[in-house]
């Protein structure tokens, strides 16, 4: 066990270092988070939905932690292949899938600075704030919204290491991933043919979860069904993410897709 | 002595596919039946062209690349499916400016893959100052490596490999980007790791150093190992010729074409100077070579015999590249 917390406590020393350096991810960290909160207020504004705020603040501050994620965590197979040490961690004895989750987990914890620029930003320059309704739920909300995301966000490396094109789907999975999950606007509005990838990411129930706290008319029930079934889908996402490593490990080794060919 | 690493019948295929709808399939053979074994405490030379099969055999030694058939063992265990038995046991350096974190300085670089190897935090500091003194990067240790030479970078592959005591180190070209005092550090450091009992599996392109370190070299061409035996051993597959490097005083006539008329000459190579004139002549053994030379021509000026190198016996068993 202690090895086990050394390695994820080390590669996620590693990863922040790593990740703080590049000037994008600083761009995605700082910048972000601040653009996409005054686009969105302005946006939501006239929307004459009571709680707009929370959606301007919800909605940039979870689409920049996406993002921040999404282009770090995901983004890194490929950086590690262009550094050529891909390879030297996928043979560590530390076990490769310890070393992703290490790596995710820091850029995660990395990556909430831009949540925390959200509502610096929207306090600032708007004057608004969030009111949180149920301060224990939302805690516990937003803690397993952190463990979604990092189970996803595992999923995803983990499955980007069986191809080159890590890039595109990095791009792929950015914005729609942030709709798709009602980030921004409430999954409602989408199209039903959307609702059933929109409710099989755990994402969508950490999103409603994380709302709901704001909200004083969100009664405990609903909010005990949402807890459920973000429950369920997290633990369905890491059975699928083992079974996953289980059979990566073994595909990447015969497809040779860990390096530059 | 033990055998630590084995393989029988080794073969690797890449395949590579084309087109989206009218896909084409192709198999590429990179390792092809090759069958060797390492014992412990040996140094092992794989030589070969660039694409003989070299990188690709490493890779499946050190548990990166599964085989597509054959048993491929390192240290009694299969490099596929039993990896974790192995992995702590070995290491390896690629050739290059890869395998390290640019944007980190080279301490962090070594303090982490010791972290990745298990190393305890106590130990590991000390282990990080040890193959930084080894390599001569202590005084630059703290310098992000986006900030290193080429060879710097090249060092401090070589201390990571070093990083866990391994059992065996397979490095791939690591004297590639080395100046000749950084290359003669490396050869040394080789022999030392040897004098410890540590085994190495090394390739390279360059011929001189594999004769000088390696105790049996296997020589590649096609994915198929085409010689396998000590340098000297090697050599002897060229017993029967030899090589003499003659100069005569400059003449407009090139004397290549009467000089291959001789019996027993295999090859004539000429080179045109302003004052003399250059022969470098492969003979049979039994020729008296001098002799007939003067029937040719008795503008000799000096004449030596070269010492069989492994290039002779590279080009030989690899034939010459136009």
């Amino acid at each position: 066990m202690k090895k086990i917390v050394s390695i994820i406590l080390g590669t996620m020393k590693i990863q922040m270092k790593n990740s703080f350096v590049r000037p994008m991810y600083r761009f995605c960290l700082i910048v972000n988070p601040i653009s996409n909160t005054i686009l969105l207020y302005y946006m939501f504004r006239n929307s004459q939905m009571s709680d707009f705020m929370t959606y301007v603040i919800l909605g940039a501050g979870l689409s920049s932690l996406w993002e921040c994620i999404c282009f770090s965590s995901v983004g890194d197979i490929n950086r590690e292949r262009w550094y050529g040490t891909l390879p030297a961690i996928f043979c560590a004895p530390a076990g490769f899938n310890l070393i992703i989750l290490g790596k995710i987990i820091g850029n995660t914890v990395l990556s909430l600075i831009s949540l925390g620029i959200t509502v610096l930003t929207a306090g600032i320059l708007f004057g608004a704030g969030i009111r949180i309704a149920n301060l224990s739920g939302f805690l516990l909300a937003f803690l397993l919204s952190i463990c979604t995301f990092v189970v996803i966000s595992q999923v995803f490396a983990y499955l980007l290491t069986l191809s080159r094109k890590t890039i595109l789907f990095m791009n792929c999975l950015s914005i729609p991933i942030a709709l798709v999950c009602g980030f921004v606007i409430p999954v409602e509005l989408l199209p039903n043919w959307i609702f059933p990838l929109s409710y099989s990411l755990p994402m969508t129930w950490a999103v409603k979860l994380i709302r709901g706290t704001f909200d004083v008319n969100f009664t405990e029930n609903e909010y005990l069904f949402c807890l459920a079934i973000l429950m369920i889908e997290i633990l369905i996402y890491t059975i699928i993410f083992c079974l996953l490593y289980r059979i990566i490990d073994r595909k990447v080794k015969i497809k040779a897709s860990l390096e530059l060919m | 002595m033990n055998q630590v690493i084995y393989a029988e019948n080794l073969k690797r295929d890449y395949i590579k596919i084309k087109g989206l709808i009218n896909r084409k399939k192709t198999v590429i053979t990179a390792v092809d039946q090759i069958s060797f074994d390492v014992k412990k405490g040996e140094i092992f030379g794989i030589l070969g062209e660039n694409g003989a099969g070299k990188t690709t055999t490493i890779k499946m030694l050190i548990t990166l690349l599964a085989p597509t058939s054959g048993v491929c063992k390192v240290l009694g265990f299969n490099t596929f499916g039993e990896e974790k038995k192995i992995r702590n046991r070995i290491n390896f350096i690629f050739g290059g400016e890869m395998g390290v974190y640019r944007r980190l300085s080279g301490r962090d670089n070594l303090q982490y893959f010791a972290n990745l190897y298990h190393i305890p935090r106590a130990e590991a500091k000390r282990k990080v100052e040890e193959v930084l003194k080894i390599v001569g990067l202590s005084e630059k240790a703290d310098d992000l490596v986006e900030t290193y030479s080429k060879g710097m970078i090249q060092r401090l592959q070589i201390a990571r490999g070093l990083m866990n005591d391994a059992e065996i180190l397979f490095m791939d070209e690591p004297t590639i980007g080395l100046d000749p005092l950084g290359a003669r550090a490396l050869r040394n450091l080789i022999k030392t790791l040897k004098e410890h009992g540590k085994t190495i599996v090394l390739t390279t392109h360059y011929l001189n150093e594999a004769d000088e370190l390696c105790d049996r070299i296997a020589i590649m061409k096609k994915g198929k190992i085409v010689a396998l035996d000590t340098p000297q051993g090697l050599k002897k597959l060229l017993d029967s010729t030899k090589t003499m490097e003659l100069t005569i005083k400059h003449s407009k006539h090139n004397y290549s074409e009467e000089i291959k008329r001789i019996n027993g000459i295999k090859s004539v190579d000429f080179k045109e100077g302003e004052e003399c004139d250059n022969y470098l002549i492969k003979y049979d053994s039994n020729l008296n070579i001098v002799s007939e030379i003067l029937k040719v021509t008795n503008e000799i000026i000096s004449f030596s015999q070269k010492e069989l190198t492994l290039e002779d016996v590279f080009i030989h068993l690899l034939g010459e590249r136009v």
